[in-house]
């Protein structure tokens, strides 16, 4: 689905990431934890071309429309209600006003939004808008989601609630994921695939691991599971 | 609140009112605001105001409209074109600098004592204002959203119309009430420096032939419609920031 080969990016002369090697199957999580300011939300521009890297190649099989990009902060247009917002890809892509209407609204009641279609993000709370930017991508049924640490603005509560809606979506849909976080429990209760990047600058791919616990998951009952703890501890002497 | 600050004027007038009739205040300098009121009610009722009314509010009104496109207009271009910004600038840090009233008289020599000139101090301050309210918002727009267009798929014909211009009409609204008191004060300020007609030219009169009671039903009836004009921004502003 996704291929990084040899992916260098640099903000003036240090490179902050150095020959990055990253490959995402299709129907596979793949998580990349890694230090805070190592480096990867760049990656994640770089894979979607709002940065342009120093070296390296990103080769999608799938078209840049068909990714789907769930950033850090919600950004969501203040000025634009609930469905309006969900429906903007939709009128980006020009879905007919009437469709993407009815699209929005069905995508919202699914995240437990039914109702609040008229609202402006502005009168919603943090877990609400971030349902609201899921929905938004969500919507276009992307065969590749990005996710830039998504949950890491939320209550401890908001985040486990929303953490487990998105591993039944991920897992019923067969969706492909990239995830990028460095919460490691999100990352092992999730994933397929860790990869573990090394502190920066000129960060790189420390590891590879698979996570091979039998899905579908529930994020409580994946703790208890005899791969976790051995999984963990190995992924924290890897960071630090 | 309202009526809290309804019953503080009620006071105000009520103290200088007495304070009038006991023969503290000298009805020279300071007149009873019944003095006042009466002479209002004889500018209004004797027909003598409206040509003055009318020529100020024409002046600012057409300042007020001109200078709204035309600061929008040049914010949106330097916002958009970097030579544009280059040439613009520093001739808009330097007119928002100085006290713009003072380009008054040049306005009466280049474009003589009719409305011309007062359209021109109004319009040359409303445009300034604007123009960095413009200016301001469409470089300072988040990023973030620009971002979330694009990562949409979204080109500029979208950025345009979900990000740059939403923003800046936030922008603009902010400066709304700000821009209705600068028409009134270039249409005012420009016929009280040379006019013929017009609320600054009877002011002016007023002024030089020592009538306090005049000059202070002036000052309330320029303050009465201002005070009109900003309700109607100030709607005009919570109808289309509503999502704030």
């Amino acid at each position: 689905m996704l291929r990084v080969r040899g992916l260098t990016v640099a903000f003036g002369q240090q490179p902050i990431l150095e020959g990055i090697d990253l490959d995402v199957m299709p129907g596979q999580f793949t998580s990349l934890i890694g230090p805070s300011g190592s480096g990867k939300t760049s990656i994640l521009r770089a894979i979607t071309a709002l940065l342009r890297p120093e070296r390296g190649t990103v080769t999608l099989d799938v078209p840049l429309h068909d990714v789907g990009f769930l950033f850090q902060d919600d950004a969501l247009l203040p000025w634009r209600t609930v469905r309006q917002n969900v429906a903007l890809g939709l009128r980006i892509r020009g879905v007919a006003a009437g469709l993407a209407t009815e699209k929005a609204e069905r995508w919202l009641s699914l995240l437990g939004l039914e109702g609040f279609g008229d609202r402006y993000p502005r009168q919603l709370s943090g877990g609400q808008r971030k349902r609201v930017a899921i929905a938004q991508v969500l919507v276009l049924q992307p065969k590749l989601l990005l996710m830039d640490e998504p949950f890491a603005s939320l209550d401890a509560i908001a985040r486990m609630r929303i953490t487990q809606e998105l591993l039944g979506w991920v897992e019923r849909e067969h969706l492909t994921v990239l995830l990028v976080t460095h919460d490691l429990q999100e990352a092992i209760s999730m994933s397929d695939v860790v990869y573990v990047l090394s502190h920066g600058p000129r960060a790189t791919i420390r590891a590879r691991h698979d996570v091979t616990i039998a899905r579908p998951r529930s994020v409580l009952e994946t703790r208890s599971d005899p791969q976790f703890a051995p999984m963990f501890e190995r992924l924290w002497n890897e960071l630090s | 609140m309202r009526i809290r600050r309804v019953l503080a004027l009620v006071l105000f007038l009520a103290v200088w009112e007495s304070a009038a009739r006991l023969g503290w205040l000298d009805p020279f300098y300071v007149p009873a605001p019944s003095t006042v009121g009466n002479v209002m009610v004889q500018l209004f009722a004797g027909g003598q105001i409206w040509p003055h009314l009318q020529a100020t509010l024409v002046a600012a009104f057409g300042g007020f409209g001109a200078g709204l496109v035309l600061g929008v207009g040049l914010g949106f271009a330097a916002a958009l074109s970097p030579m544009l910004a280059e040439l613009l600038e520093p001739v808009m840090i330097l007119l928002n600098a100085i006290p713009r009233v003072i380009l008054a008289p040049l306005f009466v020599i280049w474009l003589g004592i009719d409305l011309a000139s007062k359209v021109a101090l109004a319009l040359m301050l409303v445009t300034v204002l604007m123009f960095f309210a413009v200016y301001n918002g469409i470089k300072d727009v988040d990023q973030r959203l620009v971002e979330r267009i694009r990562t949409l798929g979204g080109g500029m014909q979208f950025l345009i119309r979900d990000v740059y211009v939403p923003s800046v009409t936030a922008w603009v609204m902010g400066n709304l009430k700000v821009a209705v008191g600068f028409a009134f004060t270039g249409a005012v300020v420009g016929e009280f420096v040379a006019s013929s007609r017009g609320l600054g030219y009877l002011l002016q009169f007023a002024q030089s032939t020592y009538n306090a009671g005049l000059t202070i039903a002036l000052i309330v009836v320029i303050m009465a419609f201002v005070l009109v004009l900003f309700a109607l921004a100030e709607r005009l502003e919570r109808r289309l920031l509503r999502w704030r």
